[in-house]
């Protein structure tokens, strides 16, 4: 089979899974509807493999191929088919979805076991991979787009998967709304390219570019800058990133998959596809690294002091999702992807960890409440420091060769560029050291009650289950958690997605080592063919630098978290000692920046207000009353007369047409 | 086969049933419903039969009505209505088959209201005939008058009161709209020195002064934009949608705000090209007003049917703009949007009454909330309804917005920015209306139950189609293509300047009434 056929096939295996458990929901009993969508994934994801034997099989110049089905909207100039195009570029994130997807169905097994809405669980996590693939896979603009949203919409409903909790509700509303933003943001780009370009086809578009752009041209670097807002709606990005904190009001492992491994990295994705675009539109790229930078270092300070644990790891994707967009705008491409690809794995295991903790405080997510997990989940306990030393960077876990590629080709760019790359290092800083403060406030100091009734044998749970943000009493059925939680040390297939996702996260960074080898460079050239700034030369001086230099800032960070968090030695370091000297800094984190008022002061309340001003006032005193009222008052006093002599409105009405017919055809025998 | 038998067969089905249904009261409704599902399969005949190439008009009958008047009996089918017709027989075939699921008081009459108002409809799509046109148009007010009159919701008063806003609406815009088709009539003999005619492809070789066009034009605008309803002239509307019959309202929340806006297509365009260039701006702005005020309006609402109803003022000030773009892509977006916002528009209102049957009969959103509990088919067709009605990328209502802001953002940029404005809008009142109904904690007086066999019956063919055009739009772009060029292409001419319009045979003949910021549009070189 060819590869596009094989493309076909990963968009097929998670559309026909969502659509048998969909119409099945009834007749699937038990974990029925989990196993048929994992089993579905897991095809996808050997049908990805299957494109990779297929697209390595040809020579490189010929690594670029499409394949459409029919026309979708294909009339007045617009040329928009139902196509797909198979590249290493869009085989590396196949790849990387539907097998990280796999290991997260088969975890939602148990994670989701006794929820009441499983299946409809499955169908959305299904339907989200689906789009997903979608995404990747399009061959033009339109169906880009398409997938864009359908990610978008999935995400949605999976973050109010829980959909009685208003809390979640209203999260899901935020994040799709936000999504909208970006939607709107890669359509106008789109406009702005095609306007030139006359095609929506991704080959065509790139082989024309050249012609048709001139270095910097207005409408391109517009264009360029829309579609940015539309990576960084998806990607969480400073100002639209308000929506992912609140997605984790979503199933735990919905977060690990949606909100961490795959949707939160197609901004991503979209640079480096458009990177002859972009490349032409150097002030777009400046626009994107700049706004990486910025993500990466303010998520970084506002994962330092949330207590919930699923929002730390939160603000940690979206600062790693702006190390990635900083790579892909400053033309990192390889290291921008391979750093997309070891986060995936290590961010999806910190998550499902998260989960398995969460399962043993019966649903409860804040820091506050957990402590001395150690012994009692000594399984989960490794999983976050495998997971924590490769977010931290800390050799040789894969998050260090991947971050510190980025860093280093960002460096090498010299100029303005070393304000990047000293962020970066400082957002290393960080990373270690709140990774390491959610890992040792969670895992060390005293056991708390439900860590020491799973020491002894017993899973707690919640005599009245109730919502971890609100306080409010809940019960178990559809549309809330289920009755049970799950921990990984009790689930096996928790445990096998745990501990493959750990081996990746061990042992991925080998793939790429500079100056060592190139698997990934190599790998993704021929989708990156033509581009000026793919082959780095890397500086060996500039390299070893930067190696140690993040090794030292990692550990340096974990030794911090240790002294401030651990071992306690009062004074000066201690975490309420800190909080009170720098208050002002503190609040100034604990608020997130104020970004949230912000966009609610600027945006949301200004739009309700001329809402509620148009539906009261202008509605009622203008259009009903001026308008309308002025009308049927003289309209009555009129038909009052002609009541008078025939009653009833139907014969007015009869007889006001026929005079009125009759007074104009007066008029214009008058006329004429 | 004659398209008459299209056009009357309801009417006639109508008729029929109160004839012979005079003991069985339920067969009444059963004539009813045969008439209107013939229709639909006419119809889809008629689609499946036309074929994309054609030039001109296909199945045409042509007889002479009024002789003296030179008004014909003329009806053709073309890429301009082709389609909807088949959503016109689409929804009343939907209604009719919910109508049919309640008892109504006098039912004879109703359905034959019923039936009158689709072949009104009908015969107003298929009219190649201005007077003809126009005829139909007014016939299909009629029946909606004595619904929502007889069979409406509320006391009496309001009923009246309903009734009397939408007849003072919709006559007055009747009344100037048929004064302007005389005027065409009589103007293009006068001018152009031949007999009195009203037939279409006539009169679009008969070319008017700009001046006569731009007081003709401005006529017609205002009835059809009395009818789509446009801001401001949608008075009528918050009164009309809350007294309307549900079944009533989803054929002319569907139906009837097309005729208007295609009203723009077959007629506006191409018989006062200059004075549609002249107004674009105008009316680009009313679109631009439309797609604000009903988006915000739509998200402080808390009375369901409003929400639709004001998010269809947003979603027909899309259609308007995209016509008023003033070339291919716009049209043809608008065209496309027209079938798409009628297919999900009748379903939505549907959806709406089977919440209010859920929650203690009330439709206000605020009574409502977690119906989705033990209801997961009904929330499942409410969802793609919802998103659909947001045109979410993956529908076809996205593909038809796609088109007309692509051809905005060709004629006016910044008119096509802020209209991007509404497309965020659409996701927040569309997202509100199904959390606030389906999610959430349950309101005081619902009961969540699924939807029952007969009520999927209704819904499940609709969003069927839906879900079909969502992944084959092109179906609906290709038979509308050529029509839609040809429907813009002399305003389009008529906008890039006088050559242009020379240039395709056309010249000025009266006076030109240029009062300085007239200029603007027709003059630019």
């Amino acid at each position: 089979m060819s590869a596009t056929t094989y493309g076909w096939l990963v968009l097929l295996f998670p559309l026909l899974g969502m659509l048998t458990i969909a119409f099945g929901y009834k007749a699937f009993p038990g974990r029925t509807a989990g196993w048929i969508g994992t089993g579905a994934i897991f095809l996808a994801f050997l049908a990805a493999l299957g494109a990779l034997l297929e697209i390595q099989s040809l020579s490189p110049a010929h690594r670029q191929v499409t394949s459409s089905l029919w026309n979708y909207a294909n009339t007045v100039g617009v040329n928009a088919q139902l196509s797909i195009l198979v590249d290493p570029l869009s085989v590396f994130m196949i790849l990387i979805v539907s097998g990280v997807s796999t290991l997260i169905h088969l975890y939602s097994i148990s994670y989701m076991d006794k929820d009441k809405g499983f299946n409809r669980y499955f169908a959305y996590l299904n339907f989200f991979v689906f789009s997903m693939l979608l995404l990747v896979l399009a061959g033009n603009f339109l169906l880009l787009i398409v997938g864009w949203a359908f990610v978008g919409a999935a995400s949605y409903l999976l973050i109010s998967f829980w959909y009685r909790r208003t809390t979640a509700t209203k999260a899901g509303i935020k994040a799709f709304v936000i999504n909208v933003v970006g939607d709107v943001g890669l359509v106008l780009g789109t406009y702005f390219i095609f306007k030139h370009t006359h095609t929506l086809d991704f080959l065509q578009t790139f082989h024309v570019a050249g012609q048709v752009f001139t270095h910097n041209e207005a409408d391109l670097v517009a264009g360029c800058i829309l579609l940015l807002v539309g990576a960084f709606a998806k990607s969480a990005q400073i100002p639209l990133h308000t929506w992912l904190p609140d997605a984790m009001e979503g199933p735990t492992p919905v977060s690990a998959l949606i909100h961490a491994a795959t949707m939160v990295t197609a901004g991503v994705y979209l640079i480096a596809r458009m990177h002859v675009l972009f490349e032409l539109a150097p002030i777009a790229q400046d626009v994107g690294a700049v706004v990486g930078a910025v993500t990466l270092f303010v998520a970084g300070t506002i994962g330092l002091v949330q207590t919930d644990i699923k929002r730390v790891i939160a603000y940690s994707t979206m600062s790693q999702i702006g190390y990635m967009i900083m790579g892909v705008s400053v033309g990192a491409y390889a290291a921008g992807l391979f750093h997309l690809m070891t986060h995936a794995f290590f961010k999806a295991l910190l998550f499902m960890a998260a989960g398995s903790i969460i399962g043993a405080m019966g649903g409860e997510q804040s820091l506050n409440r957990m402590g001395g997990f150690r012994k009692a989940m000594p399984f989960t306990f490794g999983c976050f420091i495998i997971g924590g030393l490769a977010l931290s960077g800390i050799p040789p876990f894969s998050g260090f060769f991947s971050k510190d590629e980025i860093l280093l080709v960002t460096g090498e760019l010299g100029g303005w560029h070393w304000a990047l790359y000293v962020m970066g290092y400082i957002g290393a800083f960080l990373t270690a050291v709140y990774t390491f403060r959610m890992i040792f406030r969670a895992f060390y100091g005293d056991p708390v009650p439900e860590a020491q009734e799973l020491e002894a044998g017993h899973l707690h749970h919640p005599e009245h289950p109730t919502n971890p943000a609100t306080g409010e009493i809940e019960d178990t059925d559809v549309g809330f958690p289920g009755p049970t939680h799950a921990i990984a040390e009790r689930a096996l297939p928790m445990k096998v997605a745990m501990c493959i996702l750990a081996v990746g996260s061990v042992g991925l960074g080998l793939l790429q080592i500079p100056n060592v080898d190139f698997v990934i460079d190599d790998f993704l050239r021929p989708s990156f063919a033509g581009s000026a700034v793919y082959e780095t030369h890397t500086k060996d001086g500039l390299l070893a630098f930067g190696l140690l230099l993040g090794t030292v800032l990692g550990l340096a960070g974990i030794a911090l978290a240790w002294r401030v968090w651990v071992a306690r030695v009062g004074g000066r370091l201690s975490p309420a000692k800190l909080q009170a000297r720098w208050h002002a800094v503190y609040e100034l984190l604990a608020h997130k920046w104020w970004f949230d008022e912000l966009i609610d002061g600027l945006i949301v309340r200004p739009m309700a207000t001329a809402g509620r001003f148009a539906a009261g006032t202008f509605e009622r005193a203008v259009v009903e009353g001026g308008l309308i009222d002025g009308t049927v008052s003289v309209v009555r006093a009129g038909s009052a007369a002609v009541r008078a002599v025939q009653s009833g409105l139907v014969r007015y009405y009869a007889a006001a047409l026929v005079l009125g017919v009759a007074a104009i055809g007066f008029y214009f025998l008058l006329q004429s | 086969m004659p398209l008459s038998i299209l056009i009357w067969l309801p009417a006639a089905c109508g008729v029929l049933g109160a004839i012979f249904a005079l003991r069985d009261k339920r067969a009444l409704g059963v004539f009813a419903l045969l008439g209107s599902v013939a229709a639909l399969a006419l119809a889809i005949s008629y689609i499946v039969g036309y074929s994309p190439g054609t030039r001109g008009l296909t199945h045409v009958t042509d007889v002479v009505w009024i002789s003296e008047l030179g008004i014909h009996y003329k009806l053709g089918i073309d890429g301009l209505n082709v389609m909807l017709i088949g959503l016109t027989t689409l929804l009343f075939a939907m209604a009719t088959l919910a109508a049919n699921l309640r008892e109504w008081d006098r039912p004879r009459l109703f359905f034959f209201h019923f039936m009158l108002a689709e072949s009104a409809v009908l015969g107003a799509f298929l009219a190649q005939d201005l007077a003809l046109f126009v005829a139909f148009f007014d016939l299909m007010l009629i029946p909606f008058y004595f619904m929502t009159g007889m069979w409406g919701r509320g006391p009496r008063e309001e009923r009246v009161r309903a009734t009397i806003k939408l007849v003072i609406y919709t006559l007055v815009g009747s009344l100037l709209m048929l004064a302007a088709a005389i005027a065409t009539g009589v103007l293009a003999s006068q001018q152009n020195d031949v007999p009195l005619t009203f037939v279409l492809s006539n009169l679009q070789t008969l070319p008017l002064s700009r001046g006569s066009q731009e007081w003709i034009f401005l006529f017609f605008a205002a009835a059809f934009l009395v009818k789509m309803p446009a801001f401001p002239l949608h008075g009528w509307m918050p009164d009309g949608y809350r007294t309307m019959p549900i079944e009533v309202l989803m054929v002319f929340s569907g139906v009837l705000s097309k005729v208007g806006a295609y009203g723009f297509l077959r007629i506006a365009l191409p018989l006062y090209p200059q004075a549609a260039a002249h107004f674009q701006t105008l009316m680009l702005l009313i679109a631009l007003a439309s797609i604000l005020y009903g988006s915000m309006v739509a998200f402080t609402q808390t009375d369901a049917r409003l929400i639709a109803g004001y998010s269809s003022i947003a979603q027909m000030g899309f259609i308007t703009l995209g016509i008023f773009a003033l070339n291919s892509q716009g049209a043809q977006g608008a065209l496309l949007q027209m079938v798409n916002h009628g297919l999900v528009v009748a379903p939505l209102l549907f959806i709406v009454a089977l919440l209010s049957r859920r929650a203690g009969g009330s439709e206000d959103v605020r009574e409502m909330g977690g119906i989705a509990f033990r209801a997961p088919v009904l929330a499942a067709l409410f969802l793609i309804v919802a998103l659909a009605t947001l045109a979410m990328p993956g529908s076809a209502n996205f593909v038809g917005e796609f088109l007309i802001l692509l051809g905005v953002f060709n004629a006016k940029l910044a008119i096509a920015i802020i209209a991007f404005a509404g497309v965020v809008m659409a996701s927040v009142y569309a997202l509100r209306l199904f959390i606030r109904a389906m999610h959430n904690r349950p309101g005081k007086n619902v009961e969540s139950r699924d939807i029952g066999l007969l009520d999927r019956v209704v819904l499940v063919p609709v969003v069927a189609v839906i879900l079909f055009f969502a992944v084959y739009p092109q179906l609906a772009l290709r038979r509308g293509e050529d029509s839609v060029k040809a429907a813009v292409a002399p305003a389009q001419a008529a906008l890039r300047g006088p050559t242009f319009a020379a240039a395709l045979g056309r010249f000025e003949t009266g006076p030109v009434t240029g009062t300085g910021n007239g200029e603007a549009a027709g003059a630019r070189p």
